[in-house]
């Protein structure tokens, strides 16, 4: 490219040496031309070596003609022709220069930006960026670092760079300073590698600042000269990186809560979908729970209405109508239970001494006169007598786990009630029923307090219920301030666990009066 | 079939923050060597003084002397601390050798193509020294710009001397200019480009920019041309010298820089005086 100029300044050279004139040939101010010609093409450098070999070449033709004419307006006029071309060169090839960086950098701009939009992987456009940012640069090794406490390399130039916790980025990173290393393979610095190339190898090390804090490191690896001016561009690159890296990062986040969100959306819409179904159960489950007894109460009064029944058939039927509507009254006293948990509404209790034992027998007595097939036992523990609890929400909890236990023991079985002081839990009563039933598998262990579930089992397709009596006796526990727990083994049966404030956890608090 | 790993010092290797450039303290054995060049330098000298033979044996001596230690220091500020000084004492012996030799005859000016050679032989055996430039080849990019650097400013300094100063451009007395040709070659070029070029600009390259390492070096080859005795004293001499030994310093760190080797420095310095030892004042 600079073969040009050159050859027109030599073409000038010689139609000045032909015109062989005694005063300085107006021929000379033709050297401007190749001049400004190698300025625009090379810049500085083109321009102000032309410009300087003009000089030179005019020399021969000045200077004798100065000592001739002796120091005169046109001698004067012939050391300003000679001294125009080397200075002209160097200001308009600086101003090319500069014009060109700047457009190099801005198209760089430009050319991060429309990468960040293109359709491609987030890695694959951090390693545009980073290839273009080290042609801009015109470095050898270019690496974009992201992270202060937990750094790593996300792009570079080319590609595959280790990264290490004790090197120099390291430290940039730790110290958020720049780092400027004249000669990195001799550098005391680092230890001694390979022997050293003809021409130094400069590092460079940025921090990358968004300013909203340290977001990473950029390193280059430059041959030869890293002259003031590169290190400014390499500054504001390192300012869009940061942007990059920001943006990058945004977008990261932005499709992680896109995704969670997502997500969470899907699992609403499975929750309402599993509510409903639920729901849609419940409502058939509550309808046959409800018309068995109603078909019944119809069934037995329309008897008794249409026809003269025996007395002793009437007593018969009067006792199945006394039966079903108790039944119908519990599965609504239920509902209505439920009803208020859920509104929120506390449950009105009525704490009083409650003698456990004759509660837990009377219980017993009751189920064992309808299951036959199935061995009930009470063991009840000296000094867990008494509690201090509704009267009602512990015989329903007491109905509700014994209800249980025979209904998943479908083939009979044996069911113990147990009470003792809970020995974690001062001042709690511990309550247990266990059975040898069917169990509850591990899998459901989690949901069986929850309402509406019921254990699924091939053995128990065939039990009836709204799946509400667990959820009630924790509900009724918790109302009193206790808990409850559970230990299932499948097929070998569960034991049902109910802590409940004893008549010693009111007495604890308040002082003995006879002390 | 692996890849490798590129290796970027800056993110794989350890860096030590707190590990200094420890200051070099002088060898004894480059003391030594010094000490002995500045003896010899001040024999010659004292022979110059004398009549005869010996005088022109001192001033052999001198000469060489003065290039011997040239070379010396160069090779102490370029080579590192855990070499020897054995090829350059080789180097300069040789130097001495060819200085003696072309005081009595021309012919002995050919035993200055020797150092040049030992000296591209340790930079073909020892890699380490490439660090300064020294290898046997260079791009025929740079060797055509050397060359043809030098031969324009040869050229120019012909026109304008001639032109302007009304010296004579020619050659005289042919062996006696290959004599100065050879002697350019062994050296004057040689010894120039070894401590200007390879070992001070290459030093300072690595710790600062281009431009100040190239002024500092070329400031001090043009001192070295202002003290060199064989200079003539006209006023324009010696502005000239400085002017054309400035531009040639300049344009020999550039074809360094751009190169890596000081081969193409080296031709646009032979080149150069080649068209010098043309001139008769």
């Amino acid at each position: 490219m600079i073969l040009g100029p050159i050859v027109l300044l030599a073409i000038i050279t010689v139609a000045m040496a032909v015109e062989a004139a005694d005063a300085p040939s107006v021929i000379r101010h033709l050297y401007l031309g190749p001049t400004v010609w190698a300025a625009l093409s090379l810049g500085a450098r083109g321009g102000g070596l032309v410009g300087f070999i003009a000089c030179l070449v005019q020399a021969p033709f000045t200077l004798p003609a100065m000592e001739r004419l002796g120091l005169g307006p046109e001698s004067i006029d012939g050391l300003v022709s000679m001294t125009m071309p080397p200075a002209l060169g160097v200001a308009v090839g600086g101003l090319v220069d500069q014009v060109r960086t700047r457009a190099a950098r801005l198209q760089t701009v430009l050319d991060l930006q429309r990468d960040l939009l293109r359709d491609a992987t987030l890695q694959e456009r951090l390693d545009r960026a980073a290839d273009r940012v080290r042609d801009l640069l015109g470095a050898q090794r270019l690496a974009l670092v992201v992270g202060c406490t937990a750094a790593r390399v996300v792009a570079s130039s080319p590609g595959g760079v280790v990264f290490l916790d004790r090197s120099a980025v390291a430290w940039t990173l730790r110290e958020g300073l720049p780092l400027l290393i004249h000669d990195l393979e001799q550098d005391p610095r680092f230890p001694a590698g390979p022997a050293a190339g003809p021409s130094p190898v400069r590092g460079l090390i940025l921090p990358l600042d968004s300013g909203s804090g340290p977001v990473g490191a950029l390193a280059v690896e430059r041959v030869g000269g890293f002259p003031l001016s590169t290190r400014a561009v390499a500054k504001e690159m390192a300012l869009q990186l940061a942007l990059v890296v920001e943006n990058a990062r945004l977008a990261l986040l932005q499709q992680r809560f896109a995704e969670e969100l997502e997500a969470k959306v899907l699992a609403a819409t499975d929750r309402l979908r599993q509510l409903d179904q639920a729901k849609t159960e419940f409502v058939s489950v509550v309808a046959h729970e409800l018309r068995t007894p109603l078909t019944a109460l119809q069934g037995f009064t329309e008897l008794l209405v249409s026809r003269a029944v025996p007395p002793e058939r009437t007593a018969k039927a009067l006792s199945h109508l006394h039966r079903e509507a108790e039944r119908l009254g519990r599965i609504v006293a239920e509902l209505l239970d439920v009803s208020r948990i859920e509104s929120g509404r506390p449950l009105e209790l009525k704490p009083e001494a409650v003698d456990l034992c004759e509660m837990i027998d009377r219980n017993i007595e009751l189920f064992a006169a309808q299951h036959q097939g199935h061995r009930f036992r009470c063991v009840p523990h000296p000094d867990a007598r008494t509690l201090e609890a509704d009267r009602d929400a512990v015989d329903r909890i007491l109905k509700n786990l014994i209800s249980n236990a025979v209904k998943y023991s479908p083939g009979g079985g044996r069911v113990i009630v147990r009470t003792m002081p809970a020995d974690d839990h001062p001042g709690m009563i511990e309550m247990s029923v266990e059975d040898d039933g069917v169990g509850i598998p591990a899998d459901q262990r989690s949901r069986i307090f929850d309402k509406y579930v019921r254990v699924r089992d091939r053995q128990t397709t065939a039990v009836r219920g709204l799946g509400l009596g667990l959820a009630l006796v924790r509900a009724l526990t918790e109302a009193h301030g206790g808990h409850v727990e559970v230990e299932s083994l499948p097929g070998k049966g569960s034991t049902f666990r109910v802590f409940l404030p004893g008549e010693q956890a009111v007495l604890a608090d308040f002082p003995d009066s006879s002390a | 079939m692996t890849t490798a790993v590129p290796l970027m010092r800056l993110l794989s290797v350890p860096f030590d923050p707190g590990r200094a450039r420890s200051v070099e303290r002088p060898r004894w054995s480059g003391v030594v060597t010094a000490s002995a060049v500045v003896a010899v330098l001040g024999a010659g000298l004292a022979m110059e003084a004398a009549h005869g033979d010996l005088r022109h044996i001192g001033q052999g001596i001198a000469r060489g002397a003065v290039h011997a230690a040239f070379l010396v220091a160069g090779w102490i500020i370029a080579v590192s601390r855990q070499d020897c000084l054995g090829p350059v004492v080789r180097a300069a012996a040789s130097l001495f050798v060819a200085s003696i030799a072309s005081t009595f005859s021309l012919w002995g000016a050919l035993l200055y193509l020797l150092p040049p050679l030992m000296l591209l032989s340790e930079g073909v055996r020892r890699e380490a020294l490439r660090h300064v430039g020294l290898c046997a080849t260079a791009r025929l990019r740079s060797v055509v710009l050397g060359l043809g650097a030098g031969m324009f400013l040869g050229g120019h300094l012909l026109i304008s001397a001639s032109l302007t100063f009304g010296y004579l451009v020619s050659v005289s007395n042919v062996g006696q200019y290959l004599a100065a040709v050879a002697y350019d070659v062994g050296a004057n070029a040689l010894t120039a480009e070894w401590l200007f070029r390879a070992a001070i600009f290459s030093r300072a390259w690595r710790r600062w920019e281009f431009w100040p390492s190239a002024a500092l070096s070329t400031s001090l080859a043009v001192t070295r041309y202002m003290a060199d005795p064989a200079l003539p004293h006209a006023i324009e001499a010696r502005v000239g010298a400085v002017f054309y030994c400035a531009l040639l310093g300049f344009t020999a760190c550039a074809l360094r820089a751009e190169s890596g080797s000081i081969l193409p420095g080296y031709l646009a310095t032979v080149t150069f005086f080649a068209a010098y030892r043309m001139l008769v004042p």
